[in-house]
């Protein structure tokens, strides 16, 4: 396993970095009309960024709870240290969504917040699995903790298509600022996008991998102070 | 007996312990009354809450649900009841239904005689079908009872207990917060049109929810009550 971790943070450092030249050299410069005028936005190059860190922490969190539902189904350890990994790993990437859309919506809409529907998602998104962290610091035996954080992983993951759709029901007050949708993308970019997908996704991995080694090493240790009597 | 049977027997329960103490349909309905009185000062003298109505009604009512969500095991913990409804001849999820059933009953009962003094103090009117408004609100409290109980029993199971019980259940519920708010509020304004389309969105919103957690709960039931 530690091979196919370090091979895995090669092949996400090489496609990271590839990412990086592409983004900045290689995909073309954005050009917007604004009265009348034609700006270059620099700030959507952070979109190949913002974009894999966004699809992995979602792709970490769904992970997490299918292992969630393998532990309660199969009851073995190792399901919840991946699930909790796994969340973990989730949450971390969704703070650099936030982070980097922040950056973004700041140069962009002049504000650091807007009540906009995915970034509300996103927002609940994060405050929904913070809880999973606080229902595992307050569960001391260990069975019981894997247990208990494995329901709450399914039940936050059930939770997000429905906030998801939920937001999107109320009236909103703000413009439609921003659609992707309406935005063709030139094939370079979209290259320039999927290769730091596929880098954060083998990023992600690695360090799934590598923290639930750290998880096991941390269950022997534990195991050999017991023997010792400590 | 029977699962009806058995669930039957939990709400009865739940029941008659309420009724001689009655001390958490009076709690909940002080509680409600309290925060209707912050909003009035929260407010400051804006006279117009008309745009606020779904809003104001719903706040009060999800906090008010988690008073009443979180006194609803404790005393089963404290009094040792949990062990004694664990060790009887009870399906695990009958235990579910039937504690969601008297939450449901419970949170109704508040809700009943708080909307009327609501409309009153906040000089409101439901304009809308009332058999809607009912239907509406009847949806959301089968969602937040339905949550509500299911992470109550998580949060019992845990060293912080009802301090947990807001944090995993807000987050949660803000689906139905959202939708009960837009349903409820479009109703009392008596929307029509586009906005009523938006109505029945989110009351479908709120059935969909409402169908897949109590299946979530059923199936997820016996790991979160324990051993």
């Amino acid at each position: 396993m530690e091979k196919a971790t370090k091979l895995l943070f090669a092949i996400a450092a090489i496609l990271l970095l590839a990412g990086l030249a592409l983004a900045f050299f290689v995909a073309p410069q954005i050009v917007i009309q604004k009265n009348g005028q034609y700006l270059s936005v620099f700030s959507q190059k952070i979109f190949y960024f913002h974009v894999p860190v966004a699809w992995t922490s979602l792709l970490a969190f769904i992970v997490g709870a299918v292992f969630g539902a393998l532990f309660l189904t199969k009851k073995e350890r190792r399901y919840d240290f991946l699930s909790f990994a796994s969340v973990e790993l989730g949450f971390l990437f969704g703070v650099l969504v936030m982070w980097s859309g922040d950056i973004w919506t700041r140069s962009e809409w002049g504000t650091w917040w807007e009540w906009e529907p995915r970034l509300t998602t996103y927002l609940i998104l994060m405050l929904l699995y913070s809880g999973y962290f606080v229902l595992r610091s307050a569960v001391s035996e260990e069975s019981s903790k894997a247990r208990l954080s494995a329901a709450y992983s399914v039940i936050a993951s059930v939770t997000v298509p429905f906030t998801f759709f939920a937001i999107r029901i109320i009236p909103s007050v703000h413009p439609v600022v921003l659609s992707m949708d309406g935005v063709a993308m030139e094939p370079t970019m979209l290259v320039a996008m999927l290769v730091p997908v596929f880098g954060m996704t083998c990023l992600y991995i690695a360090l799934l991998l590598m923290r639930y080694q750290t998880l096991l090493i941390g269950e022997e240790v534990d195991y050999l102070k017991n023997e010792l009597g400590g | 007996m029977s699962g009806v049977k058995q669930i039957a027997a939990i709400i009865k329960k739940d029941m008659i312990a309420e009724l001689r103490t009655k001390e958490m349909v009076v709690s909940m309905f002080l509680f409600v009354l309290l925060v209707m009185v912050a909003f009035k000062y929260a407010f400051g003298d804006s006279d117009n809450f008309s745009t606020y109505a779904g809003g104001l009604l719903w706040v009060a009512f999800l906090f008010t649900a988690l008073l009443g969500l979180n006194r609803s095991f404790v005393h089963e913990k404290d009094e040792g009841c949990l062990e004694g409804l664990l060790l009887a001849p009870v399906d695990r999820p009958n235990i579910f239904f039937g504690k969601m059933i008297g939450n449901i009953i419970f949170i109704s009962v508040v809700e009943i005689i708080t909307i009327p003094i609501y409309i009153v103090l906040f000089k409101l009117s439901i304009q809308g079908s009332i058999a809607l408004f009912a239907g509406a609100i009847i949806l959301s409290n089968i969602g937040i009872s339905t949550v509500g109980t299911l992470l109550s029993t998580v949060s019992i199971n845990t060293k912080m207990r009802d301090m947990l019980l807001p944090l995993i259940f807000l987050p949660v519920i803000l689906p139905v917060l959202a939708a009960a708010v837009v349903s409820t509020g479009g109703i009392m304004a008596g929307v029509t049109g586009e906005k009523l389309v938006n109505v029945f969105s989110a009351m479908k919103l709120l059935i969909a929810y409402d169908i897949l957690f109590l299946l979530v709960a059923y199936a997820l039931y016996d790991f979160v009550i324990g051993e």
